[in-house]
């Protein structure tokens, strides 16, 4: 009965439309109310949950995200994709899927992704001649791989919500094959697509303008370097490198691109602000919600209902696969990790499933969860930036969702794509 | 008629300065890490004070900013039950988020002055003149705020469209 207060009140309050953030809140509340635990334990929870320091790496890649992607970095790191793939048949969607996989090396968010790439390449590849609805669908789908490629907050939120278990330098080094391998099968798909429906060729870019786009590019990849390379050589924490991948981020929009206005950064700041509070608030929410599971042991009990069903580490897998998918269309990515992590680690310590790994297979599954109807902030961008319609987009992913589904599969059953990088750093 | 719009100035001068001063912190920490990392490695001189500075900050624009985000709607939910609801139940169901809202804004703000006051003679070693208390603060001030802007909500209906909180025209970040 205890376990309904918990979760049974969280599910009504989330049905009827109350911030997700408050619904952890009200329902970790309501609970202790339920079980004699005083208040003043959860209200601790929840203040414990936003002074961790590892928190701060959070506010510190969403900026240094924000001011990377509004800075003119996208249209620099879609025109180094054109050298290699533009003059290939179907080759603008495809350098639509490889500015997305370096943009991914900067950003870290779907949304963000797809805003910034959406904006420059949706009207070229419209303008090539490519359907408007294919051309949105091609950016919301690659912008996924923003989430796996390093730097990811996401990762930075599944370590938290693993309780600081996980390292996020293997987290980070762990998304970087099976965020390449999505975007292959994206690649596939967009390249099958076009061969079967003539999309254009596009012309190829002149030798001699091919240093300076290199040079342009590399400026704003230099940032995935100084993050990784700080956290591996252990110069760095996962904070400080955020923190310096800002600076840098900071130095390079108005030093060198100089693209952005001054004035138009208190803007970008409101906005970095606007989606950081969100997501710290929910994270320490989420801390009074876990301490109220754990009180109640809900991931032991959740451990022993699996274990029920099966012992197999793939039968748990697909069937944790299946639910994600399905609560994914209803719920953002963020909160999905802080509430299921905590749920799910001790079922997969018992059957022997890498934190890490399965990490990746979370934000992966999840992240497909944020381009399907009803609930998908990825989707309602990509649509508001091509101008199309949820329903016209909608009628044309399900080859999409083919292909993401395939890469989830094997991201999932081939733990070497995940494990195998921050193998060699142990 | 008058109350009205003095209420609602007020609450976007309240809007104003939580985000000013939670992006002044963004700002700050932003600032003030990567300066602990020079100091460490440049001029061998660690600096013991950003990091719980930091932290201090961060508790400032996580509830400052939520409760800010609150009235800009920014707050993530699931509403897909409530557009597909008849208008008279969608109406009720609003009333009811309202309240939940508020419920959990009065908990924030009655236990949250009461973290303040438990952890009031507690000091941080890095400075000790600071009260932990007074790095608990944002929480019941933000509970405060969270009320205030319901009722701004529920008594006047959303902001208007020349409030500052639509001035950001990009896209945010999930």
């Amino acid at each position: 009965m205890d376990i309904l207060v918990l979760l049974g009140s969280f599910t009504l309050l989330c049905a009827l439309g109350v911030p997700v953030a408050y619904a952890l809140g009200l329902a970790a509340i309501l609970a202790a109310l339920y079980v004699d635990i005083p208040l003043e334990a959860v209200m601790l929870k929840i203040s414990d949950g936003t002074d961790d320091f590892a928190l701060l790496a959070i506010p510190f890649f969403v900026l240094a995200g924000a001011i990377m992607a509004e800075g003119g970095m996208a249209a620099r790191l879609i025109n180094l994709a054109k050298l290699f793939v533009g003059f290939i048949r179907g080759g603008m969607a495809v350098v639509n899927v490889l500015a997305s996989t370096l943009f991914g090396c900067i950003s870290g968010s779907s949304v963000a992704d797809t805003s910034a790439i959406g904006s420059v390449m949706i009207p070229q590849m419209v303008k090539q001649g490519y359907p408007r609805v294919f051309a949105t669908n091609v950016t919301i789908c690659g912008s996924v791989q923003a989430l796996m490629i390093p730097p990811s907050h996401n990762a930075v939120i599944y370590s938290i919500a693993a309780g600081g278990t996980v390292s996020v330098a293997h987290l980070f080094l762990a998304g970087v094959f099976p965020g390449l391998l999505f975007g292959l099968c994206l690649i596939g798909l967009v390249l099958w697509t076009s061969h079967r429906r003539q999309f254009p060729v596009s012309e190829r870019v002149a030798l001699r303008q091919v240093p300076k786009i290199v040079l342009d590019a590399l400026w704003g990849l230099v940032t995935v370097f100084i993050i990784m390379g700080g956290i591996l050589s252990g110069v760095f924490t996962a904070t400080e490198s955020a923190a310096v991948a800002c600076v840098y981020a900071f130095l390079v929009t108005f030093l060198v691109y100089r693209d952005y206005k001054w004035r138009d950064l208190p803007h970008l700041v409101h906005r970095v602000v606007k989606t950081v509070a969100m997501v710290m608030m929910l994270i320490g929410f989420s801390v009074g919600f876990g301490y109220m599971m754990a009180i109640m042991q809900i991931p032991a009990k959740v451990t022993y209902f699996f274990l029920g069903i099966s012992e197999n580490k793939y039968v748990f897998l697909l069937l944790v696969n299946i639910l994600l998918l399905l609560l994914g269309t209803f719920m953002d990515l963020a909160p999905m990790l802080l509430i299921c992590t905590p749920i799910f680690m001790p079922v997969i310590l018992k059957l022997g499933i890498d934190p890490v790994h399965f990490g990746i297979v979370m934000i992966l599954n999840l992240g497909i969860g944020l381009i399907t109807p009803p609930v998908g902030p990825t989707l309602f961008v990509g649509c508001a930036i091509g101008k199309v319609t949820m329903e016209q987009v909608s009628k044309e992913l399900w080859p999409f969702y083919g292909a993401m589904c395939l890469a989830l599969l094997l991201v999932t059953y081939v733990p070497a794509l995940s494990l195998w990088l921050p193998g060699l750093t142990k | 008629m008058r109350l009205r719009a003095q209420y609602q100035r007020a609450m976007e001068a309240l809007y104003i300065a939580c985000i000013v001063l939670s992006g002044a912190a963004l700002v700050a920490i932003t600032l003030i890490i990567p300066l602990g990392v020079f100091m460490r490695y440049a001029m061998n001189s660690p600096l013991s004070w950003p990091e719980p500075a930091a932290v201090v900050m961060m508790v400032m624009f996580s509830f400052l900013g939520g409760a800010a985000i609150y009235r800009a709607n920014v707050h993530i939910a699931v509403e897909a039950l409530l557009n597909a609801v008849p208008p008279a139940v969608r109406r009720a169901m609003l009333w009811g988020v309202d309240a939940c809202m508020a419920a959990t804004a009065l908990f924030m703000l009655g236990y949250g002055v009461q973290l303040c006051h438990l952890t009031w003679y507690n000091t941080m070693a890095e400075f000790p003149a600071l009260h932990v208390g007074i790095v608990y603060m944002p929480i019941p001030i933000a509970g405060f705020l969270t009320l205030l802007f319901i009722i701004e909500k529920v008594w006047l209906g959303p902001p208007p469209k020349t409030s500052l909180m639509y001035s950001d025209q990009a896209a945010g970040l999930e």
